[in-house]
């Protein structure tokens, strides 16, 4: 062993190794007698250094199988050759530490004389050892050392069972086919092959330094969602409800486990902290409507509300803003607050007839005694309308094109405005470009999400809204686009208006997805209970697009539970699913969607594809089989829209 | 209801498996019967190397190990479709997403728990019990149960609620091939054909029945034999050799510049990701075409060392200090054990140097199995790419400890 050390420090010495190996070779190995005699005299006959190197390595090999061969009747030969190994490790180890000092010519001569005295008796080689390693002034206790290898005969007998045990499994390993897994091997493998190694099937890059909170770890989805997402390496965090330790033994190990309901805040808030990601697979138990409202729309509210009090509070560690926060474009919470804010009246038709009548329009935007900013009154005009406009004075440093939509919170009376932001130099406003977006509000108090996206140019020719260049924003109310069956029927006349403004916002933007929502499509629910199950969950969802989270929701089809990756899904949006899915494709889907642009801010269903001969055109076939490297989900989700 | 029925017909085979001495399992669980065609020439195998137990249980005797080389064939006659499958009827059904995976500490059966992990199946690990448990397959999410093959009144309880036996169990090398991979089977076989489990995929080796010289060979044959025997739905999958073992074998050592030993053997070896085996494996389970088949598995090449070794020194950039050991050397070495009773084992692991020695390609044709299971061949790794994917990486490790440590320089 110890020789083969030596050839591999000499590295200019293992060519000729080789050489002189494969030239002894053609030796018979059966008569590894003639092979040990042939060691011996080589290594004795060759003067040279280098070849003495090389000699020594080949003495020491045969000699290995040799002892292999022979230690069941020649024990005797045996012995000899491992004595001969053992007066080699002193030797080999005096000369690397002298060649360590500088040596000279003369030490050269030295230790070609030493090469020649190679033949000598154990004893006596390691005696000579011992004057030369005080010719060369070593410390004596390293010489303590060394004597103790040779002397100790456990320790001897210890190296030489080392030696012969690693020649052995080389052996013997060489007769196997595929070797089996050998425990040392396992451990190997561990570092590259397995759990977030570079290669195996699973790898997601960043995934070590990833936490994911699984809220409703144990159900039919969650429990395949953290298995996955611990194949591939990811922090898992488990929120469960039962304290059961049968419940626990279902869950990886090494997941850290936060017992709770989601219905209450401080234990969210507690198992959110940490985390980076949310995928919500909870769902109620039962079709109780408390029970409903307290899972699907209180606990998904808790949740993203949670996580953005865990980033604000990073954020405030940082003596910063969180990335996740929303900006404040507009607050209306006293009569100061709407300064700035101009009203205008106008008519698409300037000038026609009905425009000279000016009574026909009236409104007022004013804070009100029980402290509310209200914007209200009436259009009678044909083609009139009425607007509130206002000039953005962003904090410094901000600016709109890192936000990815406006979030308004308004009351009233459920009609639809029009949302207009107005682009171009601030000085010269006959430049300036208008983009309109329509929004839609209801009875009573509600918050609306308007993504830039939805913004369309005035003027077809205009390039898409870039929200950097954005610095006026527009509310305008006009009476003729009045939609049918938007809340307003049984309201006195549409040409009424009364608007409640509590705040406006700018709703962050982000590269990837912060919270995945498993929600249902509502087919296979029983039909007497569809109606309160999907409004709990609908109630889930809009909290979740209106915290200002990057969200992706997951309306799969009835579950079945199967293995996943064996039949082609459909993506699609609009109720229009037939199809039910196995709950390993859905968690296939959270966890691919974890890390995947195209999945940010969507809500879209998901199901098998339907195999019927008709019907399919309706479809558009997006997926195909989930194989290894294959993403299915960017390709199918990068032509769904956004923010639906 | 369903689920304390179970349990009553665990608790049943369980201690029809304790009272296996007394003989009152005769007709509950059946045994194998051998047959030999030919009665051994050589001398008899003496009776120490079987437990006594099992030695009345299984008479087996390797005839393989006889010393005038003069072998028989194990032929046996297969009573275990005499046993009147429980009738479970009246339970509910088990659910097709659970398996029992045998031998998933291995280097194949860790693959095949990931990937049906990831396919959403619950996966239960039969491991034996071990000082430190195999806590790696708990954090992937699997359940781990204890048994032993070699004990099998341990084994009937891990069958309760599972639909497909994965078989992936090979004994080590350090210890005597029969116990686990004769015995042990056997027992797992009839339990499983007793308490109805509907799928059963078994993992055998490509040639198996043209080299009945080699015990592990021939063992994997019959036991082939024998489930196709049982009545029991199977798969049964013949391997060729895994990348995996390679990198132990070739890849490291000449990474870090120690011999690399390698015969000079022409046997040609079609090595296959272990990753794609698992694949393979639960697209064929899921196939209806594929049951009661015996498919093979093989990469798309046949390699033989010295071109494994080439390609490594190729791709890793350095030459490696090769160590040809010719066959005739390991054959000599394995006549040599074989003389002596307790070198016997030694003498089996050996045995693979008649396979080498003969050239014998282990490869074989995968366009119909592509096509039966619909895979394309495209997706099957090559040896090449598996390769270069590791030195890639490796190399990137390596260069990046190197940054590391050369920081620590400046910083010393």
């Amino acid at each position: 062993m110890a020789a083969i050390v030596a050839v591999r420090a000499s590295g200019a010495a293992a060519v000729s190794t080789i050489a002189s190996f494969h030239s002894h070779h053609c030796a018979p190995p059966s008569h590894s007698r003639t092979a040990l005699a042939v060691a011996s005299t080589s290594s004795s006959s060759i003067g040279a250094r280098r070849y003495h190197h090389g000699a020594c390595c080949f003495a020491a090999k045969p000699t290995q199988v040799a002892t292999d061969l022979m230690d069941q009747d020649g024990t005797d030969l045996a012995a000899a050759a491992s004595a001969q190994e053992v007066a080699k490790p002193p030797r080999r180890k005096a000369r690397s530490r002298r060649s360590k000092k500088k040596s000279t010519t003369a030490k050269l001569e030295e230790e070609d004389e030493e090469g020649k005295d190679k033949q000598a008796a154990a004893a006596a080689a390691a005696e000579e050892e011992a004057k030369k390693k005080k010719e060369a002034e070593e410390s004596g206790r390293a010489l303590a050392s060394l004597e103790d290898v040779i002397v100790n005969p456990v320790g001897l007998g210890r190296r030489s069972r080392q030696v012969f045990d690693e020649v052995w499994r080389k052996f013997s390993r060489l007769a196997q086919m595929s070797s089996a897994s050998s425990t040392a091997l396992a451990e190997e493998e561990q570092a590259v092959l397995i759990r977030g190694g570079p290669m195996c099937d699973f790898t997601v890059p960043g995934a070590q330094d990833t936490t994911v909170l699984v809220v409703g770890a144990t159900s039919r989805i969650g429990r395949i969602v953290v298995r996955k997402l611990m194949l591939r390496g990811y922090n898992v965090k488990a929120l469960v409800r039962r304290d059961d330790p049968e419940v626990i033994d279902m869950l990886p190990r090494s997941v850290d486990i936060v017992v709770g309901d989601v219905g209450d805040p401080s234990t969210v808030k507690e198992a959110i902290s940490g985390c980076s990601k949310i995928i919500y697979c909870a769902t109620a138990r039962s079709t109780i409507t408390g029970d409903l409202n307290r899972v699907d729309n209180q606990g998904v509210r808790n949740a993203s509300k949670a996580f953005q009090d865990y980033y604000n509070e990073l954020a405030q560690l940082r003596a910063g803003k969180s990335s996740k926060s929303k900006l404040l474009i507009a607050k209306f919470k006293s009569a100061k607050s709407l300064n700035g804010w101009e009203m205008r009246q106008g008519s698409y038709f300037p000038n026609t007839f009905s425009s000279s009548f000016d009574e026909g329009v009236d409104a007022s935007f004013e804070f009100s005694e029980d402290r509310q900013a209200v914007f209200l009154g009436f259009v009678f005009t044909r083609g009139g309308y009425v607007e509130i406009s206002k000039r953005l004075s962003l904090p410094l440093g901000s600016t709109l094109d890192r936000y990815d939509g406006l979030l308004l919170s308004v009351g009233g009376n459920g009609r639809s405005y029009v949302v207009i932001l107005e682009t171009g130099p601030l000085a010269d406003t006959s430049q300036s470009k208008k983009y309109f977006a329509r929004m839609t509000t209801k009875v009573g108090f509600c918050r609306i999400r308007l993504p830039f996206s939805a913004f369309r140019p005035v003027n077809p020719q205009d390039p898409p809204l870039d929200p950097f260049l954005v610095h006026t924003l527009t509310i305008r109310f006009e009476p003729k686009k009045q939609r049918p069956g938007d809340g307003s029927q049984n309201a006195s006349d549409p040409r009424n208006f009364q608007l409640i403004l509590e705040y406006i916002k700018a709703l962050p933007t982000g590269q990837e997805t912060d919270f995945i929502l498993v929600s249902c499509a509502g087919s296979g629910i029983e039909p007497n209970r569809r109606e309160q199950v999907l409004k709990a969950k609908k109630a889930g969802e809009d909290a979740l697009r209106r915290s200002g989270l990057g969200y992706t929701i997951v309306r799969p089809g009835p579950l079945q539970e199967e293995p996943g990756g064996q039949r082609a899904l459909i993506f699609d949006q609009g109720n229009r699913i037939s199809q039910g899915i196995s709950c390993a494709d859905v968690a296939d889907i959270c966890v691919k969607a974890l890390h995947d642009s195209t999945a940010r801010n969507k809500s879209f269903d998901v199901c098998y594809e339907y195999v019927a001969d008709h019907g399919t055109e309706l479809y558009e076939l997006v997926a195909h089989l989930p194989d290894k490297a294959n993403n299915y989900l960017a390709p199918a989700l990068s032509v769904l829209e956004k923010n639906t | 209801m369903a689920s304390t029925s179970l349990a009553a017909l665990s608790s049943q085979l369980a201690s029809s498996g304790r009272l296996r001495r007394r003989g009152a399992l005769s007709s509950a669980v059946a045994r194998p019967r051998l047959v030999f065609r030919h009665p051994p020439k050589g001398k008899p195998n003496p009776p120490s190397r079987f437990t006594r137990r099992a030695a009345r249980c299984l008479p087996i005797s390797y005839s393989a190990v006889s010393a005038g080389g003069s072998r028989c064939r194990l032929a046996f006659i297969c009573n275990a479709q005499a046993v009147p499958p429980t009738s479970i009827a009246q339970g509910t059904p088990v659910r097709p997403t659970s398996i029992l995976v045998v031998g998933a500490t291995g280097t194949l059966g860790r693959q095949v728990v990931r990937r049906a992990l990831d396919e959403g199946y619950d996966v239960r690990c039969l491991v034996r019990p071990r000082p430190a448990p195999a806590d790696f397959l708990r954090d992937w999410g699997a359940t781990v149960v204890n048994a032993d093959l070699s004990k099998p009144e341990t084994i009937p309880a891990t069958l309760v609620g599972i639909h497909t036996v994965i078989d992936c169990a090979t004994g080590r090398p350090e210890e005597p091939i029969r116990t686990v991979d004769w015995e042990g089977k056997v027992a797992l076989i009839q339990c499983a054909k007793a308490m109805g489990i509907q799928k059963y995929v078994f993992y055998s080796i490509h040639n198996c029945d043209k080299h009945p010289e080699v015990p592990l060979m021939e063992i994997k044959y019959c036991t082939e034999k024998f489930i196709q025997d049982s009545g029991l739905d199977y798969i049964i999958i013949r391997l060729c050799g895994f990348m995996q073992g390679l990198i132990g074998q070739y890849a490291v050592p000449i990474l870090e510049e120690k011999s690399v030993w390698g015969t000079d053997a022409p046997t040609r070896i079609a090595y296959m990701d272990t990753q794609d085996v698992a694949r393979l494996t639960f697209i064929a389970m899921r196939n209806e075409k594929a049951s009661k088949k015996l498919l093979t598995f093989a990469g798309p090449r046949a390699w033989t060392t010295q071109e494994v070794i080439t390609l490594c020194e190729r791709l890793a950039g350095q030459d490696a200090n090769v160590t040809t050991v010719p066959v005739a050397v390991l054959r000599f070495t394995r006549q040599l054990t074989r003389f002596f009773q307790w070198t016997n084992d030694v003498a089996d692991r050996l045995a693979f140097s008649e396979v080498l020695s003969s050239d014998t390609v282990f490869s074989a044709p995968m366009n119909e199995t592509y096509q039966l299971l619909g895979v394309d061949a495209k997706d099957i790794l090559s040896l090449e790419k598996y390769l270069q994917e590791y030195f890639t990486n490796i190399l990137k490790k390596l260069k990046d400890i190197k940054a590391q440590s050369k920081q620590t320089d400046i910083f010393f």
